[in-house]
């Protein structure tokens, strides 16, 4: 009785308070994009490369990787799904040329008022150099005045190539009118030859410290950054590795590093005596299981992962003032060379100003230099 | 308790026409201290679309004490002042589609369109003065009609948003899920946004039962939202509506 008192007295404090009807969807997002059938097939090293779910929100380019440019056809029919109810411009499975290269596609949301633009195109699945100088740097414009440094690389049609990926999307999610030297991860001018590549770790701030993410190391690897993961399992947020045909036997660069001043654990207490360490490493990973599905893998099991093939890692990162020359070599199995002819493996190179940023463990100040980085390949041309 | 307040609510219907053949209460003072329970919430008149569902709406323990004084003015009518200690208070579960949020910690921020579970907590600890007619139906029971003032002494805000996910800015900003244990969701605080002053209307009833005790039953309704109309984090202004149920014990 006295519950039912309640809620009438509730009822006239929400008066007119009743629930409305559902808005429609105001997100435009393409969740995946594909092809279909058999003619298409033979285009990709394996069917798997036809599709791709779960295409990242922040993401705005979405690209196939094929085996030769030369064999895509004049026409070409894409498929997509969307957020329910927005529609797409060209629409999902119209033929559209591809060769002269990406098409923009315009997802409008169900309530009308938002769009999202995207390009699509198909690139050449292999690495589009092996010798990374971090010479390609754009100033991407992120939300609340925000800028970051973004590392590509071009391949040698001068086609550009989103290999590098970094956690600087995230450090900039809770700052505001910051500059892209003031992220975790920047191009420096003054690299060992032309510019560089600078990792530093930072103070995520107020909010960062709300959200038990104190530390924000600076990060660099090939791969991709899933924005989405962040707050929810961050170690997930660094999904390592591109498609390759070949077998990578060593990785040489230059480096310089400094650690911070005091080591803080996860809930930023200082950890007495323990000194923050850089880490570099290179894995090279099969990234199909038994079922032939996509295995990918992330800051958790990068370097444990039963699909870990060969590994190459600096057991220390010494400090030093001075570009350093650093080089290491891949140790463990050999690959199958039928599932490398299908590009049946992934190899990511990694670096990081503090060793455990994933776990938001390290020094305040660490700071990580790269520069002129080569990965070496068996049966490599002599260059 | 529900049939009480329908004897109050017939008492002070049916209690006209009996006041009609007396009324000559004029010229004394009557002093009344008061306890009091309310219950409401701090709302929205008029719920946004991107609420979807009320999960739970739990009523958190809020009291009223306090002394008034109504002079009688003659013809059963008269004027009351006084002033009470108060506790609005509310806690709300609510499911929401493309909520807009924001949270603010230091120089950090973090906002955008929330879908997902949000649990919000109100209190406020005020004193209120307020200033009301009042109208003898009967010797025993009397309406009362008026504007109130509250001073707010603390003020709460906060909730957390969580199970769901955020995008930043604006719909086509970057997804954030956001999971349901601390560090996975996001907290926010407003109490400092919060309007220092509050102004409303009241009216009620007051009906002595026994001796110099009586019962009282009011409902306080806000004019003012609480936050200034300059705070445009939360994007509906949200009125403090709240009902309470009272003892009173008369001196005079």
């Amino acid at each position: 009785m006295m519950k039912k008192f309640f809620t009438g007295i509730c009822a006239i404090a929400l008066l007119g308070s009743c629930i409305k009807s559902e808005p429609l969807n105001q997100e435009c997002d393409i969740v995946s994009a594909y092809l279909e059938g058999e003619q298409y097939a033979a285009l990709f090293y394996q069917p798997s490369q036809m599709r791709q779910d779960n295409i990242p929100s922040a993401g705005k380019d979405i690209v196939f990787s094929v085996k030769s440019m030369s064999l895509l056809p004049d026409r070409l029919p894409v498929f997509f799904t969307v957020t329910e109810g927005a529609t797409i411009n060209p629409p999902s499975g119209s033929e559209q040329n591809f060769k002269g290269g990406p098409v923009i596609y315009v997802v409008k949301s169900e309530d009308g008022a938002w769009e999202r633009q995207y390009t699509v195109g198909f690139k050449e699945s292999s690495l589009p150099t092996t010798l990374f100088g971090f010479e390609h740097v754009e100033t991407v414009e992120g939300m609340n005045n925000n800028q970051y440094h973004a590392f590509y690389e071009l391949d040698e049609s001068g086609k550009r190539d989103d290999i590098w990926a970094s956690g600087n999307p995230g450090a900039i999610l809770i700052k505001t009118n910051s500059k892209a030297t003031e992220q975790p991860t920047y191009s420096m001018e003054n690299g060992y030859m032309g510019k560089g590549v600078c990792l530093n770790t930072q103070d995520a701030g107020a909010l960062g410290h709300a959200f038990k993410k104190p530390i924000a190391a600076g990060n660099l690897f090939i791969g991709k950054f899933l924005m989405e993961k962040i707050l929810v399992n961050p170690l997930k947020a660094t999904q390592f590795g591109t498609p390759i045909a070949q077998v990578p036997t060593r990785v040489t660069g230059y480096y310089k590093y400094r650690p911070g001043d005091t080591y803080t654990n996860a809930n930023m207490e200082p950890v007495p005596g323990r000194v923050d360490e850089a880490s570099i490493y290179a894995v090279f990973y099969r990234n199909k299981d038994e079922k032939g599905q996509d295995v990918f893998l992330y800051g958790d099991d990068v370097l444990s992962s039963p699909y870990v093939v060969r590994k190459a890692q600096m057991a220390k990162v010494p400090p030093t003032n001075d570009w350093t020359p650093f080089e290491m070599f891949f140790e463990g199995g050999d690959a199958d060379p039928e599932v490398l002819a299908e590009q049946g493996y992934n190899m990511t190179v990694v670096f990081s100003s503090s060793k455990d940023g994933a776990t938001f463990e390290g020094a305040i100040g660490s700071r990580l230099c790269i520069d002129e980085v080569k990965v070496y390949f068996e049966n490599m041309k002599k260059q | 308790m529900k049939k009480v307040f329908s004897i109050i609510v017939a008492c002070a219907f049916f209690a006209v026409p009996a006041l009609a053949q007396k009324g000559e209460l004029s010229g004394t003072l009557d002093v009344k201290a008061r306890v009091g329970y309310s219950i409401g919430g701090t709302a929205p008149l008029g719920m946004p679309a991107t609420i979807r569902s009320i999960d739970s709406f739990r009523l958190t323990p809020s009291l009223t004490a306090g002394v008034d004084a109504t002079l009688s003015l003659g013809q059963g009518w008269g004027v009351l002042a006084g002033l009470y200690v108060e506790n609005k208070g509310m806690k709300a579960e609510v499911t929401t589609k493309g909520y807009r949020m924001e949270v603010v910690k230091g120089d950090s921020r973090l906002s955008g369109l929330f879908t997902g579970h949000v649990q919000q907590d109100v209190t406020q600890w005020m004193l209120t003065i307020p200033v009301k007619a009042t109208y003898a139906v009967s010797r025993t029971v009397s309406l009362k009609a008026g504007p109130y003032l509250s001073v707010l002494l603390s003020k709460n805000f906060s909730g957390i948003a969580s199970d769901g996910y955020l995008r930043q800015g604006d719909p086509t900003g970057p997804r954030i899920n956001m999971g349901n244990v601390e560090g996975e969701w996001a907290t926010y605080d407003f109490s400092d946004d919060m309007r220092r002053l509050q102004l409303g209307i009241a009216a009620g009833v007051d009906w002595q039962v026994y001796r110099n005790f009586g019962l009282s039953a009011d409902l306080n309704w806000g004019l003012t939202g609480i936050f200034p109309g300059s705070f445009k984090t939360v994007e509906q202004t949200l009125y403090p509506i709240y009902g309470t149920l009272g003892i009173f014990y008369r001196f005079f």
